[in-house]
């Protein structure tokens, strides 16, 4: 991988094959767990479950964390590991347009990572500790992200991240930082220059178009889902602060009065392009007044988008956005799986935390 | 030099033309709808076969079927040496 968080046009020469990559992608897709293992997971113990990872995909990961961990922390660990080989493969075989896309996604990872060290710096805990949480699948090379584990202060996170994407937002955010002493503008700062290369120059092309279109209602799910969370905590924060640019839905502007008016905000989304696929899981909201179902049916929704997608274009960036997503959303659920036996939960309390398609 | 080119080029084009016959012969036809087929044939391969080798590299049992479909538009080119035994 090149010099991190640069936004090349073309890192990787050479055309791009979508047909080797989304052969291979659609073989993993389908190694991911299904419904009937999930309702097997549900039953079982964290040490169960590390066993019938054990027989799966996780088989590696679990081998080689084994003698280290166990319970549920091995579990933790070998999901983030699976996930960062499976990520950083993608990379591995995706050629020219393609890359430069997957890359582009990916760095997602890198946002995760820095978001990490900076909860982590903030709140003092030991570099082993920030490290397990790392998910090693963006374009941060090891030598870098041990540079931010090094890291003692926020300051020092900031210093080591310029001239990376993150570089221009940090600055600014630091000295909001300095000022609030609220890791938030920091945050801030990370997602925006994320989403800001997601969107910045995409290439022309019909399935490029469609492409953008779901990225774009990731950011508005995305703005809505903070709209919402600001509007039920009743934080005397500015939402636009939160704002992330690059959806259709509405403006920071338009997101700081709706915050303060929840049925408006409510029959907005109902009004947009949104509102079909989102009708069922807002009407719950409003009913049941539960964010967190809301939250879950915001992210089945995309999931079903992306996949829909990448059945449209099959040879394209969609399919493998739809399998980023979905392996994401497997690591996720086998987490809540685990954690939730841990913590003693019943079967349904689980099932409910899952988003399975 | 090029006007001599010129007017023997199209001395050439008359005397085809004097002569009435095609300017291909039917084997010569038939022989480029084959190479067309084979090239179409090719083009196809090329992403089947991409696809076909990504799908090995995740599981090796889908070899075979991998090789079936990858040689599938071959049958494009057989179809087109018809064409050579017809004229």
């Amino acid at each position: 991988m090149s010099t991190p968080g640069t936004n090349a046009p073309s890192g990787s020469p050479g055309s791009s094959n979508p047909e080797y990559v989304t052969a291979r992608v659609r073989a993993r897709r389908g190694a991911l767990f299904d419904d009937d293992e999930y309702s097997k997971l549900v039953r079982m113990s964290p040490a169960e479950i590390a066993r019938y990872m054990e027989e799966s995909e996780y088989e590696q990961e679990i081998n080689d964390l084994g003698s280290r961990h166990s319970g549920v922390d091995l579990i933790e660990y070998a999901l983030n590991r699976n996930l960062s080989r499976h990520f950083d493969a993608l990379l591995g075989f995706a050629e020219g347009q393609l890359y430069d896309l997957i890359a582009r996604y990916l760095r997602k990872f890198d946002a995760w990572n820095v978001k990490t060290v900076f909860r982590g710096v903030y709140t003092d805990a030991d570099s082993e500790a920030i490290e397990t949480d790392m998910i090693r699948a963006g374009e941060f090379d090891d030598a870098l992200i041990n540079r931010l584990l090094e890291a003692g202060t926020v300051e020092d996170v900031v210093t080591v991240l310029d001239g990376t994407m993150f570089a221009d937002g940090l600055e600014a955010a630091f000295e909001d930082f300095q000022e609030t002493d609220t890791l938030v503008p920091l945050e801030n700062a990370v997602d925006r220059a994320f989403y800001e290369q997601l969107l910045g120059n995409l290439p022309s092309g019909e399935a490029i178009d469609l492409y953008r279109e779901f990225l774009e209602a990731e950011i508005d799910f995305r703005n809505v889902r903070n709209a919402l969370r600001l509007a039920r905590s009743g934080a005397d924060i500015d939402p636009g602060e939160y704002f992330i640019d690059g959806g259709r839905l509405f403006s920071a502007s338009e997101m700081s009065t709706l915050v303060e008016n929840t049925d408006e905000l409510v029959s907005r989304i109902r009004e947009s392009t949104y509102g079909e696929k989102l009708s069922e899981p807002l009407d719950e909201l409003e009913a049941a007044d539960s964010l967190i179902d809301f939250e879950r049916a915001l992210e089945g929704v995309l999931l079903r988008y992306s996949k829909q997608l990448g059945n449209v274009h099959p040879l394209s960036i969609c399919p493998v956005v739809a399998y980023i997503l979905m392996k994401e959303r497997e690591v996720t659920n086998i987490r809540a799986i685990a954690r939730g036996r841990e913590a003693g939960l019943s079967e349904t309390a689980i099932e409910q935390e899952l988003v399975i398609l | 030099m090029s006007l001599e080119l010129a007017s023997e080029l199209g001395n050439v084009v008359l005397q085809t033309g004097q002569s009435g016959g095609p300017a291909l012969s039917p084997s010569a036809a038939a022989a480029l709808g084959v190479g067309l087929a084979a090239f179409g044939a090719g083009y196809a391969e090329r992403g089947i076969g991409a696809a076909a080798v990504g799908a090995m590299a995740e599981n090796e049992d889908l070899f075979v079927r991998g090789l079936i479909l990858t040689v599938l538009p071959e049958t494009l080119v057989i179809l087109a040496l018809v064409a050579i035994f017809l004229v």
